[in-house]
C-alpha cells in the first residue's frame, strides 16, 4: 500500500473518531421535565427565581448552596449545588446548569451564569447634585 | 423642541468621530490605490496616493485613541464609553485598561497595531509593499467600519466609542420622575456624578499588558496572510516565503506570549481556580496559533526540499481567516451559553460574518486562481527525510486544531441548524484527553525530526543516533515519575516521556550550536521551551489537587453522601485553626485598604509527629463590591516545584464597603430602622437604669426646653426631650436626647442614634396616669463572629509552564533574528 494512502486512512480514522465523540461525549440542553426522565447528566438553561430565598449558610456548611430556578418553559425546580455560592448569581440574566435530577431536586455540578456585561446593565446611577 | 444640554464637552467627541470617519475613508482609499498600484507596476502615482492615504490613516487612528483617552482620563461621563467603563476612583493605569474593556476599544487596539505594522511594511517591504499592503489595508478598512457607528438604511454599521450617554440610553426611562422636568433633563450631567467603573476582575496589572500583546499577535497575523496572498496572486511563488518567515515567527511569538499572559492573569488574579479552562474564548485564541505553527514548519519543509508548497500557503492563509473567525466567536455573543468571558452582542454579528466571508473568499479565490502555477512536486517525499515528518507534524497540529474548532463551534452549529447540542458535561476532561493524545505525537515529532536531514537520511544512522536519546529520555522519565510520586495515568507518562525526549533531542542540537552552529539554536530553544511548557501545563497542572477538602466528615445532604464528593470549600472561624492536608491553617483577621479587604490566613506545615516545619501567611484579597458582591483575588505561595493557591469564596459582609447594593434612584428614602433588631419598649421614670447588651443607660431627666429646628411651636404644642446617659461596657459615656412633640393633638417623636453602640433611642410616649415615660430602644444585632470560606489548590510543577513559555519566546526571538538576517543578506 502506498504511504500517502496510509496517512490518508489515519487522518480519516481520527476525523471519524472526532465526529463520533461529538455524538457520544456531547450532552443536550433540556428542561426540568426532560431532565427528570433522563438518567445522565445534561444542561438546563433557565432563570433564577429571584422571589425565593437563595440558601447559603457557610457557617453550617460552606459547600451547600441551593436556589430555585425556572427553566425556559417556566417550570420551577429546586437546584442544589455542592460548593460555595457563585458570586453575583443574584444579578444573573440567565443560568446554564450542568447536572442531573435526583428526586425532585436538580443536582448541579456546574453553574454558568450570564451576567449583564457591565454591573447593572444600562442603569444610570443618579445621585443628587452635590457641590462637585 | 430641541433640548439644550448644559455642561457637555462635545469637542473631543466630534473630533474623535471625525477621525473615525477619516480613518475609514483613508484606509479605503489606500486599499484601492494599493490595488491599482499593484496592477500598474510602472505607475508610481497610485503608490503615492496609497502611501499618503496610509499615513493619514495612521494619524487618524492615533487621533481616535487620543480623543478617547482624553475623554476617559478627564472623566467626561457625557460619553457612553467613559461612563460605562471607567470611574473617578480609577488610577491612571487602570484607566488604560478601561480603554479596552469594551469592544470598541479592543477594535481600536487591533487597528492601531495594524497601522503600526503597516508603517513597518511601508518602510521595509520594498518590492512587496504594494501587493502586501492591499490585503493589510483591506483589513484596516473593514476594522474601520467596526468603529464608524452610523446608520445606513436603518442598519447600524459599527459601534462608535464617541456616542453620547444621552443618545446611547434613554435617560427619561432611567429616572422617569426626575427627568420629566425639562430643566433637570437639560442639566442631566449634574446628576451623573460617576461612571460605572471598571469590572473589579479587570483591575489588575495584567489587564494593562495582556490585551495589547494579544491584539498585537492577532494584528500581526495579517502580515503572513498578506505575503502568502500576494505571492500567489502575483505569481512570485519562489520568493514570498522567505519574506513572510520573520513575520510569521513574530506573529507566533507575540500571539503565543499574549495567550499565556492571559492564562497567567487568570491564574494570579482571577477566581477561576486554574490557568487554562478550555473556555471557548481561550480556545478561539489558540486555534489560529496552532495553524500558524503548522504553517511555519511546512514553510521550512518547502524551502529546504520543494515539497508541501500548497500546505504551507494554505495554512498561512487559513491562520488569519481563523483569527477573524475567533473574533466572530468572541464578539458576536454566539458563545453566550458556553462561555463566561465572551462579549455580548453589539448588533454587529452580521458585520463580523461579512468580515469572515471576505477573507475566506479571498483565501479560496487565490488558491483556485493560482492552482496551475503552484510549484507542486510530483515526487513523494522520502520516508526518512525531515520534510516528510515536518509535514506529518503539521498535519497533527491541524487535527488538534480541528478538534478544538469542532467543539468550540457547537453553539455556531446550533445557531445554523437549530440543533440543541450541548458541549460535553466534563469539558475539561474531554479536551485534556484528546489534546494530550495530539500533544504526545507532536512533541515526539519535535524530537525525532532533529535526527533527520532534509531530502534523505541514512536509516541506520538515524536509528543509531535516535536510540541514545530514547534511552536517556526513558531513564529521566522513570526518575521523574518516581520523584513526583508516579503518575497513574498512562497518557501523562507518555506525555512526560514525549516532552523529555523532545528536550533531550533539542538539547543535543543546542550543544552543537554552542560549538558554533548558532543558526539552528533558535528552533532548538523554542522546542525545549515547548517541552517544558507541556510538562508544566498538561502533566503537572492536570494533576492539581484541592487541599481544602472538607475533612470534618460532614454529610452535605443526607442521603447523598455516597454520590457526592466532599466539598472543596473550607469554613474557618477567626482564630480557630483547621487541619487541611499537611497544613494547619488559621484565619487571623483582616485588614481593609481602600476597596480591598485582605484576609490573613496563616499556614503551618506539620510533619508526622505534629511539629511545625514551616510557617507562612497568605493574604488573599477580596473586593466587597456593592454591585457585584464579593470578588476574590487569590494569593499564592510559590515554591520551585509547586504552588499553594488560596482564594476566598465567601466572608462576612463589611457594610461600609459592600453598602446595601441598591441604587437610590429618584430620591427613594431608605427605611431608617433597617438593620436594627426588634425594639424593646421600656416604661421608665427619671433615675431609672436600663441595661442593654453591651452596657446600661441612665435616665437623667426631662428637658422641657428642648428645641427643634425648622418646626415652629404653636401655643398648645408640647415639646420635651428625654436625656439619657449611655454607659458602654468599655467605660465610654454618651449622652442622647430623643424628643417628643405633641402638635395639634398628635404625637410625633424624633429618635437619636448612638452609632458607636449601635443604638437608636426613641422617646415614644408620655403616660401621665402611670407617671411613666416610654423609651423605645433599638439595637443593632451583635456583630457576627468573623469567618471566611476559602478554597486552596495545590498546583505541582506549574513553574515549568511559565519557564517553558519564556524559553519558547526566546527561541522564537532567536529564529526571527536569524530569518530576518537571512532576508537582508539575500537582498543586499
Amino acid at each position: 500500500m502506498k504511504r500517502g494512502a496510509i496517512i490518508g486512512i489515519v487522518v480519516i480514522a481520527i476525523a471519524i473518531a472526532m465526529i463520533i465523540s461529538i455524538f457520544t461525549d456531547s450532552s443536550t440542553y433540556a428542561n426540568f421535565t426532560e431532565a427528570k426522565a433522563a438518567k445522565e447528566e445534561l444542561h438546563v438553561v433557565g432563570y433564577l427565581n429571584k422571589t425565593k430565598e437563595l440558601h447559603y449558610d457557610p457557617v453550617k456548611d460552606a459547600n451547600l448552596f441551593s436556589f430555585y430556578m425556572y427553566d425556559k418553559d417556566s417550570v420551577e425546580c429546586k437546584v442544589v449545588f455542592i460548593g460555595a455560592k457563585p458570586q453575583d448569581i443574584e444579578r444573573s440574566e440567565q443560568i446554564v446548569l450542568t447536572g442531573k435530577m435526583m428526586g425532585n431536586e436538580f443536582r448541579a455540578s456546574k453553574i454558568l451564569m450570564k451576567c449583564p456585561s457591565k454591573y447593572n446593565k444600562d442603569k444610570v446611577e443618579i445621585k443628587a447634585a452635590s457641590a462637585v | 423642541m430641541a433640548i439644550k444640554y448644559a455642561g457637555e464637552s462635545l469637542l473631543p467627541g466630534q473630533l474623535g468621530q471625525f477621525f473615525v470617519v477619516l480613518a475609514f475613508g483613508s484606509a479605503l482609499l489606500s486599499f484601492i490605490s494599493y490595488f491599482f498600484a499593484t496592477k500598474n507596476k510602472d505607475d508610481f502615482s497610485w503608490q503615492r496616493i496609497a502611501r499618503s492615504a496610509f499615513w493619514i490613516n495612521l494619524i487618524s487612528v492615533v487621533g481616535i485613541g487620543s480623543c478617547l483617552f482624553y475623554i476617559i482620563y478627564s472623566h467626561q461621563f457625557e460619553y457612553y464609553y467613559a461612563w460605562s467603563h471607567s470611574s473617578r476612583a480609577l488610577p491612571v493605569y487602570f484607566i488604560i485598561s478601561s480603554f479596552w474593556e469594551g469592544q470598541e476599544g479592543s477594535f481600536w487596539l487591533w487597528t492601531f497595531w495594524e497601522a503600526v505594522l503597516g508603517a513597518v511594511l511601508v518602510f521595509k517591504a520594498k518590492t512587496w509593499e504594494r501587493p502586501v499592503m492591499v490585503s493589510v489595508m483591506l483589513c484596516q478598512t473593514l476594522l474601520g467600519l467596526m468603529l464608524i457607528g452610523v446608520e445606513v438604511f436603518g442598519q447600524r454599521i459599527g459601534s462608535s466609542p464617541f456616542i453620547l450617554l444621552r443618545n446611547a440610553l434613554d435617560l427619561k426611562e432611567m429616572a422617569p420622575v426626575l427627568f420629566a422636568d425639562p430643566t433637570n433633563l437639560s442639566n442631566y450631567l449634574n446628576y451623573i456624578q460617576d461612571g460605572e467603573g471598571l469590572n473589579p476582575l479587570l483591575q489588575n496589572y495584567w489587564m494593562v499588558i495582556h490585551p495589547p500583546t494579544l491584539f498585537l499577535g492577532f494584528a500581526s497575523m495579517i502580515v503572513p496572510f498578506s505575503f502568502a496572498f500576494a505571492g500567489l496572486w502575483q505569481g512570485r511563488h519562489k520568493e514570498w516565503m522567505k519574506a513572510a518567515m520573520p513575520w510569521a515567527l513574530f506573529a507566533a511569538m507575540v500571539l503565543g506570549t499574549g495567550i499565556i499572559m492571559g492564562s497567567f492573569w487568570a491564574y494570579e488574579a482571577l477566581n477561576f481556580g486554574g490557568f487554562w479552562a478550555w473556555d471557548p474564548v481561550e480556545n478561539a485564541s489558540i486555534i489560529p496559533w496552532l495553524t500558524l505553527i503548522g504553517g511555519i514548519h511546512v514553510m521550512l519543509a518547502y524551502r529546504n526540499s520543494g515539497h508541501a508548497y500548497f500546505t504551507a500557503a494554505f495554512l498561512l492563509l487559513l491562520s488569519f481567516v481563523l483569527v477573524v473567525y475567533a473574533s466572530y466567536l468572541t464578539r458576536s455573543g454566539v458563545l453566550g451559553d458556553t462561555s463566561v468571558h465572551a462579549f455580548t452582542d453589539l448588533g454587529m454579528s452580521w458585520q463580523l460574518i461579512i468580515f469572515n466571508l471576505i477573507f475566506l473568499g479571498l483565501m479560496i479565490w487565490v488558491l483556485v486562481y493560482s492552482r496551475k502555477e503552484m510549484p507542486i512536486s510530483k515526487k513523494d517525499e522520502e520516508t526518512y527525510s525531515r520534510e516528510f515528518w515536518l509535514f506529518i507534524g503539521a498535519l497533527f497540529l491541524v487535527l488538534a486544531c480541528l478538534h478544538i474548532i469542532a467543539f468550540t463551534s457547537i453553539p455556531v452549529v446550533n445557531k445554523l441548524f437549530g440543533t440543541k447540542i450541548a458541549p460535553p458535561v466534563n469539558i475539561v476532561a474531554h479536551y485534556n484527553q484528546w489534546q494530550s493524545g495530539f500533544a504526545v505525537i507532536i512533541t515526539l515529532l519535535t524530537g525525532v525530526t532533529q535526527f533527520l536531514k532534509y531530502k534523505r537520511t541514512d536509516p541506520r544512522k538515524f536509528y543509531a543516533s535516535l536510540v541514545v536519546s530514547v534511552i536517556v529520555a526513558a531513564v529521566i522519565t522513570a526518575i521523574v515519575a518516581y520523584i513526583t510520586g508516579a503518575y497513574h495515568n498512562l497518557v501523562y507518562i507518555l506525555l512526560t516521556f514525549a516532552a523529555i525526549f523532545s528536550i533531550v533531542s533539542n538539547a543535543r542540537i543546542l550543544g552543537d550550536a554552542l560549538k558554533g552552529k548558532w543558526k539552528l539554536a533558535g528552533s532548538a530553544v523554542a522546542h525545549i521551551g515547548f517541552g517544558l511548557l507541556l510538562i508544566g501545563g498538561l502533566v503537572a497542572a492536570a494533576t492539581n489537587k484541592i487541599v481544602s477538602v472538607n475533612q470534618s466528615g460532614d454529610i452535605p445532604v443526607a442521603g447523598f453522601e455516597d454520590v457526592e464528593k466532599p466539598g472543596d470549600n473550607l469554613f474557618l472561624n477567626e482564630g480557630v485553626p483547621a487541619n487541611m492536608g499537611q497544613y494547619r491553617i488559621t484565619y487571623v483577621g483582616d485588614s481593609v485598604s481602600g476597596v480591598d479587604v485582605f484576609y490573613k490566613v496563616n499556614y503551618e506545615r506539620l510533619d508526622k509527629s505534629g511539629k511545625v516545619t514551616e510557617k507562612f501567611q497568605l493574604q488573599p484579597k477580596a473586593q466587597q463590591n456593592a454591585k457585584m458582591g464579593l470578588i476574590g483575588t487569590p494569593s499564592t505561595r510559590h515554591y520551585i516545584n509547586r504552588d499553594i493557591y488560596t482564594i476566598i469564596t465567601a466572608a462576612n459582609r463589611i457594610e461600609s464597603l459592600a453598602g446595601d447594593g441598591h441604587d437610590h434612584a429618584d430620591g427613594q428614602e431608605e427605611d431608617p430602622l433597617k438593620g436594627y433588631e426588634e425594639p424593646v419598649i421600656h416604661e421608665v421614670k427619671v433615675g431609672d437604669t436600663i441595661s442593654y447588651r453591651t452596657g446600661y443607660m441612665l435616665i437623667k431627666g426631662v428637658n422641657k426646653a428642648a428645641k427643634l429646628e425648622n418646626i415652629p411651636l404653636g401655643a398648645n404644642d408640647v415639646l420635651v426631650g428625654l436625656t439619657v446617659e449611655v454607659h458602654a461596657n468599655d467605660e465610654k459615656v454618651y449622652t442622647a436626647e430623643p424628643v417628643l412633640l405633641i402638635k395639634e393633638g398628635r404625637i410625633y417623636d424624633f429618635g437619636k442614634d448612638v452609632a458607636q453602640e449601635g443604638l437608636k433611642l426613641r422617646f415614644s410616649n408620655i403616660m401621665p396616669q402611670k407617671d411613666r415615660l416610654e423609651l423605645t430602644v433599638y439595637q443593632k444585632p451583635k456583630p457576627e463572629k468573623k469567618w471566611i470560606v476559602m478554597k486552596a489548590i495545590e498546583f505541582p510543577y506549574i513553574n515549568f509552564f511559565w519557564c517553558g513559555t519564556i524559553i519558547m519566546t526566546v527561541g522564537f526571538f532567536m529564529s526571527i533574528l536569524r530569518r530576518s538576517k537571512e532576508l537582508n543578506k539575500k537582498e543586499a
